[in-house]
């Protein structure tokens, strides 16, 4: 059973991972505790659909096997409601969809990985600027 | 001489009011570039110029561009995802200033008490021990309770960099789109929460001076540590209309058992397009999930 000091101690960590924030970026949690960093993995995939889940968005994708079976792989984002800011909507990535994903496999080893380039196969960006899949145009901030 | 009161009254008249008080309401923005404290590299230099505000600002937007790819693995996986995901800030604040924080004039958070930085020592030699026990050795933003910039006080982050003010007669409401946030503030005058009762947030009142929205927050629990605070943190912030679309956002941090002295920053915020979206913070059982899943594996990998 824990004591109450641990309890606290626990609970007592909210701010304090800004004492040491010099890192450039900042996901929700840390990425390094999910997913392998020994473990980059590249895999051409068809979306079959997307979690909007704050605060962090899933994507599934379908990836064919070389031979001819079908292995289903989860992606994780970041927050939709960045998405929703720029104008995107759930529409803009339709099940169907191909995209091409290079990141890193999660630590459990199941079939779940960070998006940490998500492309479409012909190397532009997802959910940026006007073109393709239904992608609008940011909006003005 | 005109009296006090026809100058009070075109200032409100020029800010526009609500309920007689300055019009602090709207959606709101404190996304910058500009760092809370001062880099190390720019000790000595309070502002910019204005070409060297420009420059700097090339420099952090480049640096946080996650669309860069890691130097290595570990690297690369802490960058987690593309920067469509991000929403920073792109600009320094207004006055070039190097830090958010103006006092003191190193523009560094004091050092802590010892008794602090043996506090905040232990509780992340728990959080190494401890952090894939189980979710309890998560944070608290991992868990999606508080955000570290949510507040009180509230800080730029690298999204949803977003807050509403709503003003009623008796109340101000403040709205943090991180974590989603809502502190519903009374300006009736009356006292804080017996001193027994504390809260993660705390318990904030607040009072006019002027045009100015003051907000006092103590009842502290010390459970959410703000940089080191603890339970005895007393937290002022004021909220000051200092065009149509800004804001001037003041905080001191006065905790004399955490910090060696008190300390403020100044943050300008911007009237930005709304709505803001319901962040509904919840990791879906997901991220939690694999963390400590991959702890496990590595565990039965050990005992092999």
């Amino acid at each position: 059973m824990r004591s109450k000091l641990t309890s606290k101690l626990a609970l007592a960590v909210a701010g304090l991972g800004l004492l040491a924030s010099a890192a450039p970026v900042w996901a929700h949690h840390a990425f390094a505790a999910e997913f392998d960093s020994t473990k980059p993995i590249k895999l051409h995939g068809t979306v079959t659909k997307m979690e909007w889940i704050n605060p962090h968005a899933w994507i599934h994708i379908d990836v064919k096997n070389p031979d001819g079976t079908v292995t289903s792989w989860m992606v994780e984002g970041g927050s939709p409601n960045t998405l929703l800011r720029n104008g995107f909507t759930k529409a803009s990535l339709p099940p169907g969809t191909e995209i091409v994903v290079d990141g890193y496999q999660s630590k459990d080893e199941s079939n779940k990985m960070n998006g940490r380039d998500i492309t479409f196969p012909d190397g532009r960006k997802l959910f940026v600027g006007s073109a393709g899949q239904g992608s609008p145009e940011k909006s003005e901030k | 001489m005109k009296p006090a009161w026809v100058l009070v009254t075109f200032a409100l008249a020029a800010a526009g009011a609500v309920n007689g008080q300055p019009d602090l309401e709207g959606i709101w923005s404190n996304a910058t570039i500009t760092p809370l404290e001062r880099p190390a590299d720019l000790a000595g230099k309070q502002t910019f110029t204005a070409e060297e505000a420009a420059a700097y600002e090339k420099k952090v937007v480049d640096r946080n561009n996650a669309d860069r790819r890691g130097a290595n693995g570990d690297a690369d996986v802490a960058t987690a995802y593309n920067n469509f995901w991000y929403d920073r800030g792109t600009k320094a604040v207004g006055t070039r200033r190097t830090s958010l924080i103006v006092d003191p004039a190193d523009g560094r958070i004091p050092p802590l008490t010892p008794e602090a930085q043996k506090r905040v020592q232990e509780t992340r030699a728990w959080m190494q021990e401890h952090a894939t026990d189980g979710p309890e050795g998560r944070s608290l933003g991992e868990r999606c309770l508080l955000w570290a910039t949510a507040g009180p006080p509230m800080l730029p982050g690298p999204y949803n960099n977003n807050f509403q003010i709503i003003q009623t007669r008796g109340r101000v409401v403040i709205l943090n789109e991180m974590i989603h946030e809502t502190r519903i503030i009374p300006l009736d005058g009356s006292p804080h929460l017996a001193s027994n009762i504390r809260q993660w947030m705390g318990d904030s009142r607040g009072h006019w001076d002027g045009n100015t929205l003051v907000v006092d927050t103590t009842n502290f629990s010390g459970q959410y540590s703000f940089r080191g605070a603890d339970r005895n943190l007393h937290l002022t912030e004021r909220f000051t209309r200092v065009s149509p679309d800004a804001l001037l956002y003041e905080f001191t941090v006065d905790d004399p058992t955490a910090f060696t002295k008190p300390w403020t920053a100044q943050i300008a915020v911007t009237r930005t397009k709304g709505p803001i979206f319901e962040y509904a913070c919840h990791e879906g059982n997901y991220a939690l999930t694999d963390i400590l899943a991959g702890a496990r594996a590595a565990d039965k990998k050990a005992l092999k």
